[in-house]
């Protein structure tokens, strides 16, 4: 580190002019998450097929699994959204579980068809999103505070809502197509005499509309940027002309959105819409968009990623459990997968900051 | 009569892109107040950060007391008996006076705090400096100009010989500033060096026996008794760098057109009064002041960020009230290179394609609001061209580039939104001096293709080489204006005079309304 200092200022600009060049190399290749997310997904569950044949059964094992990683994947993207613009949306299960109220509400109450009880939840979870999105771009309080106390509110109102609205605290009217919806697979969907695997359920279509709808937001347009730099930094995006309070609004809006959708693949998942659903949404939220390489702290996301981590953290999950690791020694595990995502999360940016060092 | 108690020499301190200090000596004796001078960005704070042990110098070396020591940490600076007072409190506010004085050695018993053992030497501190304060009083209910002596108080605690007094002077009342000093007199009366960096010469002149001044990193002066130099001298030290003439082609702003952006009696809720100001087409007006004069506030304001309170924006002879510095962008065409570079002006961890694209996304957008992103890099690279912006390429993030080109940048934003006006707020703080000259060629060929700029600076000397006409702000109101005739020594008089008649003024203004 010395060496470099006491060169003379001419020496030094030509030793800029050579290590330009070298920093166009990206970060070594164990930094980059994704592609190590994959092969130790592909990895992990080739190990647990070997150890246990019975991983790889594709009606009894592998379909539900791909039908929790689709819904988790929904729920790590809800939490993106929010991360991307370096807030938090720690309602993200509660949001899930009011959706899936307002959905089995429609069904029940208003009996109405399948599509529009979905549109009636994503209503639903978009406006509670906006609100919150609202509430921070308007008082200027933290994320982390604003959907804390939503979570809260939230928890109270979903529960008081179905025991006011239902007998067990449950929505149990099912409109034609749900139960399709929660056991087809590709199997049953043939074109000609060629069928699907009927290990990938019907219910990742949405998984792969929410990825698809958000990768194009992300990468091509202006609304994904300015959602990114205003994660990136809020007072040079605010100086720079990007309406940073709307901007966040769209954030929340849509983790709302997303976590509405969430809860109705869980309520779809369970056949029945209780105030249970989402509970457990709010660690794999985490989990898998920072497994991902999405940046705690905004300004980068990953929609791959959130998939990818997911996927890690559901194999993981469902292999040991198959090994016959019992839950709570499973959630030991989890604990330390989450602990090192969040580590490397940190390297990352020391990597990158003894680079700016190195080269200036 | 006086020992010699710290010394440097030769102390260098480089930091990304800027070598801050560059062989710079010191000679600090007992019982003596001496000044440390200097403009912006000369290195002074750099310098106090070193003798203080937050950075660790490159080369050179410290002794104390005539032998060698290496600070490496503030707290081995303290126990060494450096003390310092920082520009801006570093106090706890929900902590009490005798809590705060005492906090790196409080006393102690059975390894809990004795609270009650703290009010004695809290009193004993606040004595010496002759202060009449309640310990037990919380540190947030105190004036600024308190907390400041009980940050001595808390030097003192720590029996600090040499005492480092930061810009002491810059928040305070003439009154106040006149009980600072008589603390200074007594400590050095009981033999405590106080190193005073101030701007206002007629307290340097006031109280200091010994003066360093700093320019570009390195000492002109060293150590020398002030009572040999007049302050003609000690303002050609800190000023008077050699001169390379610009070799830039005359510009002729034609002074009857309506002006791009005119300010009438503006008062803002910050406390500016009565500010007038215009910028016409291809014309560089300043904006001098001394940092606090409120010149950045005063554009946030404009800008929206902050409330204005009266008078009349005019937008090419039009009356505009701006909300935000969007509409400021978009709707009146108006871009602000802010000072505060790595704060509010570059995305440090986003590439530069997007950093310099930020402001014209909009202009970019196709159905769906989707922005290609060939033309993205192609609006990118020409600009990356066109300023020289030394980079790897233009996914290369900005926080991995020098400071120069971070501000190059930053600059290329509000070039590639084509405004038709640039406020551009001290562009070349922490940027070395090859690239300032870049930077102000850039500045001038900029305004001579018919851009107007309002270049707010603390640097006289690129004031004095860029600017048509020079606006003196001191205390947020302009003192006056100053026609630029490009001749150094004249104009940087005329300009420092502007600033320092404020002082007899405002005295006599108050002795009126009494």
């Amino acid at each position: 580190m010395r060496t470099p200092v006491r060169t003379p200022r001419n020496a030094s600009r030509a030793d800029d002019e050579v290590a330009a060049p070298k920093s166009t190399q990206r970060l070594p290749i164990w930094v980059n998450q994704r592609l190590g997310l994959l092969v130790l997904t592909v990895a992990l569950a080739t190990l647990f097929g070997i150890l246990r044949p019975a991983f790889l059964d594709q009606r009894l094992v592998l379909f539900p699994l791909l039908r929790d990683i689709s819904t988790l994947t929904v729920v790590a993207l809800a939490q993106m959204v929010a991360l991307s613009v370096g807030h938090m949306n720690l309602a993200v299960g509660r949001m899930a579980s009011f959706g899936a109220l307002c959905a089995g509400f429609g069904y029940d109450r208003l009996g109405l068809p399948l599509q529009l009880g979905l549109l009636l939840c994503l209503f639903a979870g978009a406006v509670i999103g906006a609100l919150t999105g609202w509430i921070i771009a308007r008082t200027g309080v933290g994320s982390f505070v604003v959907t804390l106390a939503m979570d809260f509110a939230l928890l109270g109102l979903v529960s008081l809502l179905y025991s006011a609205l239902t007998e067990n605290a449950a929505f149990t009217t099912r409109p034609s197509g749900l139960m399709d919806l929660r056991s087809t697979s590709l199997a049953d969907i043939c074109i000609g005499r060629v069928c699907g695997s009927p290990a990938v359920p019907q219910l990742a279509q949405f998984t792969v509309l929410a990825l698809a709808g958000l990768g194009f937001l992300y990468t091509c347009t202006r609304m994904g940027r300015e959602l990114l730099l205003t994660g990136a930094n809020p007072a040079a995006a605010e100086l720079s002309g990007i309406p940073t309070g709307r901007r966040i609004l769209l954030a929340h809006t849509l983790s709302g959105l997303l976590a509405a959708l969430a809860g109705f693949m869980a309520a779809v998942g369970t056949g029945t819409f209780r105030a249970s659903i989402g509970n457990d949404f709010m660690l794999p939220s985490f989990l898998g968009a920072v497994l991902g390489g999405t940046l705690l702290t905004g300004g980068i996301v990953s929609v791959l990623g959130a998939l990818l981590g997911t996927s890690l953290v559901g194999v993981i999950r469902k292999g040991l459990d198959l090994l016959g690791v019992g839950m709570e020694s499973l959630n030991i595990y989890l604990g330390c997968v989450l602990l090192l995502a969040l580590s490397a999360d940190r390297v990352r940016t020391v990597v990158s900051y003894r680079k700016v060092v190195r080269s200036a | 009569m006086s020992e010699v108690l710290l010394e440097c020499r030769e102390i260098v301190k480089v930091f990304p892109g800027v070598r801050a200090l560059d062989g710079v000596g010191l000679r600090l004796t007992a019982g003596s107040v001496h000044a440390l001078l200097g403009e912006n960005g000369a290195g002074k704070s750099t310098l106090i950060k070193v003798l203080t042990g937050v950075h660790p110098p490159d080369a050179g070396h410290l002794t104390w007391r005539g032998e060698q020591v290496h600070l490496r940490t503030p707290l081995e600076a303290t126990r060494t008996g450096i003390g310092v007072v920082h520009q801006e409190r570093n106090l706890i506010p929900g902590f009490s006076v005798a809590e705060n004085i005492t906090l790196q050695n409080p006393p102690s018993r059975h390894g809990l705090v004795d609270r009650q053992a703290m009010n004695a030497p809290a009193l004993r501190c606040l004595e010496e400096l002759g202060l009449d304060l309640d310990p037990h009083r919380l540190v947030r209910e105190l004036s600024v100009a308190q907390q400041q002596l009980v940050e001595i108080a808390k030097a003192l605690h720590t029996q600090s010989e040499v005492l480092l007094l930061d810009e002491p002077t810059a928040s305070l009342s003439p009154q106040e500033a006149e009980n600072l000093f008589q603390v200074v007199r007594r400590l050095t009366a009981r033999n405590t060096c106080v190193v005073f960096v101030s701007h206002k010469l007629e307290e340097v002149f006031a109280i200091s026996d010994t003066v360093t001044v700093l320019r570009d990193g390195r000492s002109v002066l060293e150590s020398a008794p002030l009572a040999d130099h007049t302050h003609d001298d000690i303002v050609n030290l800190m000023v008077g760098r050699a001169h390379t003439a610009a070799k830039m082609l005359p510009r002729t702003p034609e002074p009857t057109s309506v002006p791009v952006l005119a300010l009438d009696g503006i008062c803002t809720a910050r406390g500016h009064q009565d500010v007038s100001l215009a910028v016409r087409p291809g014309e560089i007006v300043g904006l001098y002041g001394l940092v606090g004069a409120g010149r950045s506030e005063l554009v946030k304001a404009v800008l929206g960020l902050d409330r204005v309170t009266g008078g009349e924006i005019r937008v090419d002879g039009t009356p505009a009230r701006i909300a935000s510095p969007r509409q400021a962008l978009h709707e009146f065409g108006i871009g602000y290179l802010t000072e505060n570079r790595k704060e509010e002006g570059v995305f440090l961890e986003q590439p530069i394609h997007r950093n310099i694209t930020v402001t014209v996304w909009k202009k970019l957008a196709r159905a769906l609001g989707v922005v290609s992103s060939a033309e993205e890099r192609s609006v990118a690279q020409n600009l990356v061209e066109r300023l020289g912006i030394r980079a790897s390429g233009l996914d290369q993030n900005a926080g991995e580039l020098s400071g120069g080109n971070q501000q190059k940048v930053s600059l290329a934003k509000w070039l590639a939104a084509d405004t038709r006006l640039l406020i551009v707020d001290e562009p070349t703080v922490g940027v070395d001096v090859r690239t300032k000259h870049v930077f102000h060629e850039l500045l001038w060929e900029l305004a001579r293709t018919g851009l107007p700029i309002l270049l707010i600076s603390s640097d006289l000397t690129e004031v004095i080489t860029l600017a048509d006409r020079v606006l003196v702000m001191a205390d947020h109101r302009i003192r006056g204006e100053v026609g630029n005739d490009h001749h150094y020594e004249r104009m940087s008089g005329r300009i420092i005079r502007l600033i320092h008649d404020r002082a007899p003024s405002a005295v006599s203004a108050q002795q009126d309304a009494k």
